[in-house]
């Protein structure tokens, strides 16, 4: 399939300070929900507004369409962007906000009113038109951005971290919305978030990255499962991480001594194991893996653990216990499975191994060591 | 709970101001409108009429004089926005260091720092006969004899820029500096070229400031009669026509002039108010 976006190389550093883009190469297919990942600062607005064509990259190859982007100004480009706050234009109506973009391509004017009427469905801000954007709501604006910037029905929707200034109610019913919107229009959405639970649930495919570097690109099952880096693992959900040594493989499994014990794994999908015999390595076990049992259930894997605490989700319940007085494991179940347990009660935590992997590499940023990943400074 | 003092107190410390405006400001404007009205300037012994409204409004002199007041007025703005707004447009977007914005802030100022009448003085060597820009017409042979540069509408509309075109340079430089970069790039991406990203954000979200910075010019120049009864080769204004008068002892007939000046003057300011929301100024 024709690849939409094809980033080479890219980099950018910002006059006399960081480096934001530390040669970024990936591609974005046709129709895909795009999601990049990262903590705030590692450039993500960057990748964007560079793709936008707004900010110009130092080196590197940027093609939209298999077109190179070099020097073509954003209002050439089939791209279009709903910018982190939104920049709705203070002097203008809701109505000549979302008109605007037609209105530029020299659209007519009944065109412009059936288009901007079928946004208005669309993302159920009727009634607004005539309001200013000062005089709606916060929810209401971040609809109003977004159907200003898909109004020019473009190949490429930049979405730079639309879910981040609303509450937090109205984030999930717009990830919703986006999702949904994206299945009528189609194209390519591009969106930038921090956080771990929407990236997750929208994406097609997610790019995770850090310090202008990419850690991972797959689907959100490829990353959450196999993940390349310990930075790639933590970032997209919670995780149990043991720093061990690895002291021996079969052809289905491998063997990490941990100061806890020998845990059994299976192979990483990114790495080959036989070149990691005798490396240290991160062994990482997912909470919802992790389960508690009172008697021998002949188990792979066995860790003996006090009970500490426990959160309430209503829909699951996170376990969190002591395996020694820094390290916490954690276990997550539902909530309708029965658990009671003192507080300082001594248990067992068992998981299969096929549920268990190593990775070796902390992160793609030089300099981070994997120990200090795991139980910090 | 804050430590709010009660509301009456906020008036309170709006009071010296106030008393401020009341005696020098709103007193002797009723009184100059009190004055127009009367036929010889006696508080002991008024006799009020509108005669002199109707001397002034049928005199066949009153059309020149107000086209020259107002048209003046209105030339000197409008240059000085055409000159004002480019350069205020450059300081904006295209110096992008603080520091160098803020020395060439402190530059324009330096003129103010001069003495008024060295200031005007200063361009007799400039435009005068023998001055530079005679000099120099000369020197590339544009010209064979020396031009009379003074003296005319033109010199007058010169140095009132030059004293004014800070006026107008400044509120439009806030009002563009204070512009989101990112309405801009908003702007960009729905396909805006250049040109209208132009008129439609930064030209729009900066009326306000030509808005001030035009009212400025023009409020300052409607006062200032002695520089066009000095450079503008003898034109008649309603400034200096008042000051005639007033110099006479004419008071009442100097009174009723005054009052039509700050009445079309008002009516100026309000159609100009009325094109931008004055709120947006201090939002
Ligand atoms: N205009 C700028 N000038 C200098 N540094 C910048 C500028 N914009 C961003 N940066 C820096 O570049 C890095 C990446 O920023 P950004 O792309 O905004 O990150 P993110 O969107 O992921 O939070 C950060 O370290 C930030 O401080
Ligand atoms: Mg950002």
């Amino acid at each position: 399939m024709a690849k939409v976006i094809e980033a080479r190389k890219l980099a950018k550093r910002y006059k006399g300070a960081v480096e934001a883009l530390r040669e970024i190469s990936f591609e974005v297919d046709e129709n895909e929900f795009f999601i990049i990942m990262g903590p705030s600062g590692c450039g993500k607005s960057t990748l964007l507004r560079i793709i936008a064509g707004i900010l110009d990259y130092d080196s590197g190859e940027l093609y939209i369409k298999g077109e190179d982007m070099k020097n073509v100004p954003p209002h050439r480009r089939d791209v279009s962007m709903m910018l982190e706050n939104f920049a709705l234009f203070p002097h203008m109506t809701v109505y000549e906000n979302i008109a605007f973009g037609l209105r530029m391509l020299g659209k007519d004017k009944d065109e412009i009113d059936r288009e901007v009427r079928k946004m208005t469905r669309l993302l159920h801000i009727e009634g607004l038109e005539e309001r200013m954007p000062n005089e709606i709501s916060g929810g209401q604006r971040q609809r109003v951005a977004l159907a200003r910037a898909l109004i020019i029905r473009p190949s490429v929707l930049l979405l730079d971290e639309p879910l981040s200034h609303v509450d937090y109610r109205l984030q999930r019913k717009f990830a919703e919305m986006l999702k949904e919107v994206h299945r009528e229009i189609g194209g390519v959405f591009m969106l930038t978030t921090h956080d771990q639970e929407h990236g997750l649930s929208l994406a097609d495919r997610m790019l995770i990255m850090n310090s202008g570097l990419v850690e991972q690109i797959g689907t959100p099952t490829e990353i959450y499962n196999d993940p390349q880096t310990l930075f790639a693992a933590r970032f997209v959900g919670e995780l149990n991480t043991f720093a061990g040594t690895v002291e021996e493989i079969s052809p289905d499994a491998v063997w990490v001594k941990t100061e806890f014990g020998t845990f059994k794994a299976r192979h990483p999908a990114t790495e080959n194991a036989r070149d990691l015999v005798g490396r240290r390595v991160a062994y990482i076990v997912r909470p919802e893996h992790v389960r508690v049992s009172r008697e021998d259930s002949g188990q792979d894997n066995r860790l003996s653990v006090y009970f500490n605490t426990y959160y309430y989700f209503g829909h699951f319940l996170e376990l969190v216990f002591s395996a020694d007085a820094q390290t916490r494991v954690k276990s997550v179940i539902s909530a309708n499975e029965p658990f009671t347990a003192k507080v300082g009660e001594q248990l067992t935590l068992t998981w299969p191994y096929t549920k268990a992997t190593i990775v070796s590499k902390p992160s793609v940023v030089e300099g981070v060591d994997i120990e200090e990943l795991i139980y910090g400074k | 709970m804050s430590t709010r003092p009660p509301k009456i107190m906020n008036y309170i410390l709006l009071l010296p101001g106030l008393l401020v405006i009341a005696f020098f400001l709103v007193i002797p404007l009723l009184l100059t409108v009190v004055i127009s009205f009367m036929q010889e300037f006696s508080f002991t012994n008024p006799i009020f009429t509108v005669e002199n409204y109707i001397e002034f409004f049928t005199s066949p002199q009153t059309p020149t004089i107000l086209a020259n007041t107002f048209g003046m007025s209105l030339l000197a703005s409008l240059v000085a926005l055409l000159v004002g707004y480019p350069a205020a447009y450059f300081m904006t977007f295209r110096i992008k260091s603080i520091k160098t914005r803020n020395l060439i802030i402190s530059l324009l100022l330096v003129p103010f720092l001069i003495d008024w009448n060295v200031r005007t003085i200063a361009w007799i060597p400039i435009l005068g006969e023998s001055g530079i820009v005679n000099y120099l017409l000369q020197y590339f042979n544009i010209v064979h004899q020396p031009v009379s540069l003074l003296f005319s509408r033109w010199t007058l509309i010169i140095i009132w820029l030059q004293s004014n075109l800070l006026f107008m340079i400044f509120p439009i430089y806030l009002a563009l500096s204070r512009i989101d970069p990112d309405l801009i790039n908003a702007a960009r991406v729905l396909k805006s070229p250049p040109h209208r990203v132009f008129y439609e954000i930064i030209f729009k979200l900066s009326l306000p400031g030509v808005i001030v910075g035009l009212t400025f010019v023009f409020v300052n120049t409607l006062g200032d009669y002695i520089t066009p009864s000095l450079w503008a080769g003898g034109i008649q204004v309603l400034g200096l026509s008042v000051a005639n008068f007033a110099a006479n002892f004419v008071w009442p007939y100097a009174a009723t002039q005054s009052t039509v000046l700050i009445l079309i003057s008002l009516a100026v300011l309000v159609i100009l108010f009325k094109i931008v929301d004055i709120k947006k100024l201090v939002e």
